[in-house]
């Protein structure tokens, strides 16, 4: 089998390098036991492992650029391993202690009775961290915030909900980032042990935080024009949805019949986006009903820990399209989308514009002669599990040049308004990449990412749909 | 290389998992606390892997006579009784501590720890977490150690205690960086675990390997029934290169059958009324024993399956083994998993009084390392309280102990740079030594033994151990002085074996035919140290 590792010494060198090796293991052999086959020929290779069965959270490595457990990860001929992406002592050894030492002890009241069953079972999945830092390695928040990270966080969650503990965990957790957190969901997508940060820690401490009066003032005047307009974005223009009717016909037969619910930000502040993607729509036979008594999905409430109006607002958009009988709803806000996906109960389907144009088929479009890049939204890449089929939307038209590196812009979580500091950090940080590959245009597919990334990038950013349509005026030009 | 005295502390505490850390949250309370850990503190050791449970007798119906009963019983009346009562009265007042420091057990609707059964016990006494419960008593112990004023020292080895006119004065340690230290202490603790990886198939963390053992023999220290290795029933066969993973004995406590290839249920045929819930050593034994006479599945295991239990109930009580086998290719809800037994439990180790006190003056052992406990058989659930009980005990002793402030002797601490200085200049490859140990022990003094086996096992292991080992560099140090443990360590095992001429519990001499059943029988502890061995005689000391 032969392996690319990083190789680093920093007592010798500054900058690392990759050396490949070559080693014999066993079928089923895991990272781990390729870097003991190293280790056995080329004693000087430094790595860190102690249980072997994926329980101590000692040997987290870099496998083809993914946070993994090498003990628990499959080898692979050809993989590439590398540290994680925390300050490196040597080679694949990281420096842990300072993260450790961010979680927080239960500071015991005194007596020793067992919470109930009920209480346990609250704290029971959060307390399967072992502690590897595959999530603090990947924060981005981390980066640019005074920020303890998600497994403090975790751990944060964990002893508010305990009884035996007398900490202020909610006043603590403030102060040590809680509105920071875009929830980008990275640090639940890369945990060994599945622990999902940021709904069971953040997002409940945010909802505690709200119960001591702790929410952030910008968040709690969403609350206000949320209840006072049915929207969490102010009017400022004619909305999308005072432009169409209520049902929208394809211009050839019917392939499909989807309803649209179209959110905040492409109803009041994109909604020319929103336009775009109905004429692809229609191009592509797809009738689109919009039933224009939907209000916002309450995506920002849950984010912020704001959860007493979400019942009204989650009852009126399910009446709105169950009333019509749609049995697909069909969203093209990433967070609008997961939000629906995961924290509704509907009794319809409900699928990305990605998922509908790719599933239907559309008509090719003309390329058009530019480069374009991609940014993955959060909460359509982890929210959802969506990242080909934009892709391979967007090769029908442009070239596609990759960013180096998948991570969030900073406009989720409440932190464009709660913490915009750090809001603004990531999407220069962003920006970087994006310039890094020389790309016309940026191209995402979500209203947050693309007026967030619009206000502080000098490159023009896009939807998929938009970059769609373009390529069939081209191809009408071509026709005319 | 030159040590000056970088560290001084009351107490020292070798090791980090949960004895280690139980006893330095302890001493602490007595005055300045230095622990050294291996590993990460808190990822080394076997507790965070300890999948079971924690025995301790809380019911009206249960008691700590049962307990002591079982105990002795499964030990095959090796045990020594006063550690047993120590152990059996104490472990419900050290669950107690850890429920107070937030552990989050298993409840009752009552709100009452949860138990389940266990091998070789007659009532449900096994406190648990789901099928992680070593792992959640060292995370409440991590925090409680976080929150303490115990100074800890990471990723650290230790190559010596350091002693002065026959008492332990600290310890030489190899920093991360391969630079030698000293410690100065008025008392030392070990608690650095056990030595299960002196085996080709071990459950044991990469720091199993025996170090306490060797470095307590190294400073004069007695120890007992060495030759007491459990092998655990069940671990994994697949892949081979992870073989030996530990299958938690919760597996066959939930319900899990055993089956030979041709489809038998056999134990049956070894312990009719226990069945899978016998003790270890038996069902160990019956393990081996059907794949040696060719009823194993081609992997070379036997199969242990719980399809038939509910799959909520697998997902709720055995997460761990179900997210382990998913991610080796298997669903122990659809499929049966494949065992076979694995080197899990030393339950010999230094001598100790119930004070934790061993036979050499200001040392201290606690947990696996320390002997006399679980006999010749250890019951499953027993050593996670042990290192609770023992742990505290080690600590409180340690504590109080005077303040001495004695240097350690230039004498040895210049015999210790030599031989480090050496291993840079030295020719052969630890790994290759390490593998080649390993394997002599498993082939010659594994399941089942003979005295002929033991003796060539021996010459093998003590030629491999006088190899002169090469450090490719200052921080391959640790390495080599590990493998010089290991090959104490597994020294240490076989004379032991030869000095006992009998069957008992988990030491198993197939060339011997005896007369006595275990309760009967004229022994006592082997004992062994740099300056006497033998066997006791019950009915006195020799």
């Amino acid at each position: 089998m032969g392996v690319r590792v990083f190789r680093l010494n920093p007592a010798r060198e500054k900058e690392g390098k990759f050396r490949t090796y070559h080693v014999e293991v066993q079928e089923g052999a895991r990272v781990l036991h390729v870097l003991h086959a190293i280790h056995a020929e080329d004693p000087t290779l430094s790595y860190r492992y102690c249980c072997g069965t994926g329980q101590c959270g000692s040997c987290a490595v870099r496998v083809d650029g993914e946070p993994k457990l090498a003990c628990m990860t499959e080898a692979r001929d050809g993989m590439t391993v590398e540290p994680l992406n925390l300050p490196v002592r040597k080679d694949l050894v990281v420096e842990m202690e300072p993260a450790l030492a961010q979680i927080a002890p239960l500071l015991p009241k005194g007596q020793a009775e067992c919470p109930a069953q009920e209480q346990i079972a609250a704290i029971k999945p959060l307390r399967d961290c072992i502690e590897c830092l595959a999530c603090v390695s990947v924060c981005p928040a981390m980066e640019v915030a005074e920020f303890a990270g998600p497994t403090a966080m975790r751990q944060g969650m964990r002893l508010a909900l305990d009884p035996r503990d007398s900490g202020g965990r909610i006043p603590e957790a403030i102060r040590a980032g809680l509105f920071t957190c875009t929830t980008c969901q990275a640090c639940w997508k890369v945990c060994p042990k599945d622990i999902q940060i940021p709904g069971k820690a953040i997002e409940k401490l945010r909802a505690l935080a709200n119960r001591e009066g702790l929410t952030l003032p910008r968040h709690l005047e969403i609350v206000q024009l949320v209840k006072e307009t049915g929207r969490t974005v102010p009017r400022t223009e004619t909305s999308f949805l005072e432009q169409v009717d209520e049902v929208i016909e394809p211009a050839g037969p019917v392939k499909a019949t989807v309803g649209f619910f179209v959110g905040c930000m492409y109803n009041l502040r994109l909604p020319k986006t929103a336009l775009d993607a109905i004429e692809v729509l229609k191009r592509n036979g797809v009738r689109v009903i919009i039933p224009h008594e939907q209000v916002c999905c309450g995506s920002p409430l849950i984010r912020t820990g704001q959860l007493e109006y979400l019942p009204t607002l989650q009852g009126k958009n399910i009446e709105c399209f169950t009333s019509r009988g749609i049995d697909t709803v069909m969203t093209m806000c990433a967070g609008c989308g997961s939000t629906l996906k995961n924290d509704y109960r509907t009794p319809f389907t409900v699928k990305d514009v990605n998922e509908i144009l790719t599933e239907i088929g559309i008509e090719p479009p003309a390329r058009l002669p530019l480069t374009v890049t991609y940014h993955d939204p959060c909460h359509l890449l982890r929210g959802q599990g969506i990242r080909d089929q934009p892709r391979a939307l967007i090769r029908r038209v442009a070239d596609l040049k990759e960013m180096a590196v998948v991570k969030c812009c900073g406009a989720g979580g409440g932190t464009r308004s709660g913490a915009p500091d750090v809001s603004r950090a990531l999407a220069l940080k962003r920006d970087e990449e994006i310039e890094k590959t020389g790309a016309d245009c940026v191209i995402s597919s979500c209203p947050f990412c693309e007026f967030h990334i619009g206000t502080f990038s000098e490159t023009p950013v896009k939807n998929v749909t938009t970059l769609l349509l373009e390529g069939y005026r081209k191809k009408d030009e071509g026709k005319a | 290389m030159r040590a000056d005295v970088a560290h001084e502390a009351h107490v020292l505490v070798i090791g980090s998992g949960g004895a280690g850390v139980r006893a330095a949250l302890e001493a602490v309370r007595y005055g300045d606390v230095l622990l050294v850990s291996k590993s990460v503190a808190g990822k080394g050791g076997c507790t965070p892997m300890a999948e079971g449970g924690y025995n301790a007798a809380l019911r009206e119906a249960d008691s700590c006579v049962g307990h002591l009963e079982d105990t002795l019983k499964g030990g095959a009346y090796l045990n020594d009784l006063e550690l047993v009562q120590v152990l059996v009265n104490e472990a419900p007042d050290r669950l107690q501590d850890l429920v107070r420091w937030g552990a989050v057990f298993d409840v009752t609707e009552t709100c009452q720890v949860a138990q389940r059964s266990f091998g070789g016990q007659r009532f449900p006494r096994t406190c648990y977490a789901g099928d992680r419960t070593g792992h959640e008593m060292m995370m409440t112990l991590l925090e409680q150690l976080r929150a303490s004023d115990v100074e800890v020292l990471q990723e650290v080895t230790v190559t010596d205690l350091l002693t002065r006119e026959g008492a332990v004065v600290g310890a030489a340690v190899l920093d991360r960086t391969g630079r030698l230290e000293v410690i100065q202490a008025d008392s030392t603790i070990l608690a650095t675990g056990g030595g299960s990886r002196v085996y080709d198939v071990s459950t044991n963390s990469a720091t199993g390997t025996g170090d306490g053992y060797s470095l307590g023999y190294g400073a004069g220290a007695e120890l007992i029934d060495m030759e007491m290795v459990q092998f655990h029933p069940t671990g994994a066969v697949y892949p081979y290169d992870a073989r030996g993973r530990l299958v938690t004995e919760a597996v066959r406590g939930e319900g899990g059958i055993l089956r030979n290839a041709k489809g038998e249920r056999f134990m049956s045929r070894y312990d009719p009324e226990r069945m899978e819930l016998s003790t270890r050593d038996v069902v160990a034994r019956a393990i081996a024993r059907e794949i040696q006479e060719g009823r194993g599945t081609p992997r070379g295991g036997v199969y242990l399956d719980v399809t038939h239990l509910p799959a909520k109930q697998i997902e709720e009580r055995l997460p761990v083994m179900l997210e382990q086998f998913l991610a080796f290719g298997v669903d122990i809800r659809k499929e049966p998993m494949e065992v076979s037994p694995t080197a899990h439990h030393f339950m010999g180790g230094l001598r100790i009084t119930p004070s934790c006190q061993t036979t050499v003056r200001c040392l201290f052992a606690c947990g696996e390392v320390a002997g006399g406990v679980h006999g010749a058989n250890r019951l499953g659930g027993n050593s996670l309280a042990e290192t609770q009980v023992f742990g505290k005990r080690a600590g409180e002793a340690a504590g109080r102990a005077p303040s001495r402030g004695q240097h350690p002797e230039q004498r040895q601490l210049d015999l210790i740079e030599r031989r480090l200085e050496g291993l840079l200049s030295g020719m052969v490859n630890p790994v290759s030594v390490e593998r080649k140990v390993q394997l002599a022990m498993w082939k010659g003094a594994g399941v089942f033994r003979t005295g002929p086996e033991l003796t060539q096992t021996l010459t093998e292991v003590e030629k491999l151990g006088r190899k002169k080992l090469h450090a490719a560099s200052k921080l391959n140090l640790a390495e080599c002085m590990t493998v010089h443990h290991l090959c104490t360590t597994a020294m240490l095992v076989l004379k032991s074996a030869l000095l006992r001429p009998e069957s008992r519990g988990a030491h198993v001499r197939t060339d011997l035919t005896q007369a006595h059943d275990a309760a009967n029988s004229p022994y006592g502890h082997t004992y062994l140290s740099q300056h006497r061995s033998g066997i006791e005689m019950k009915g006195g000391k020799p």
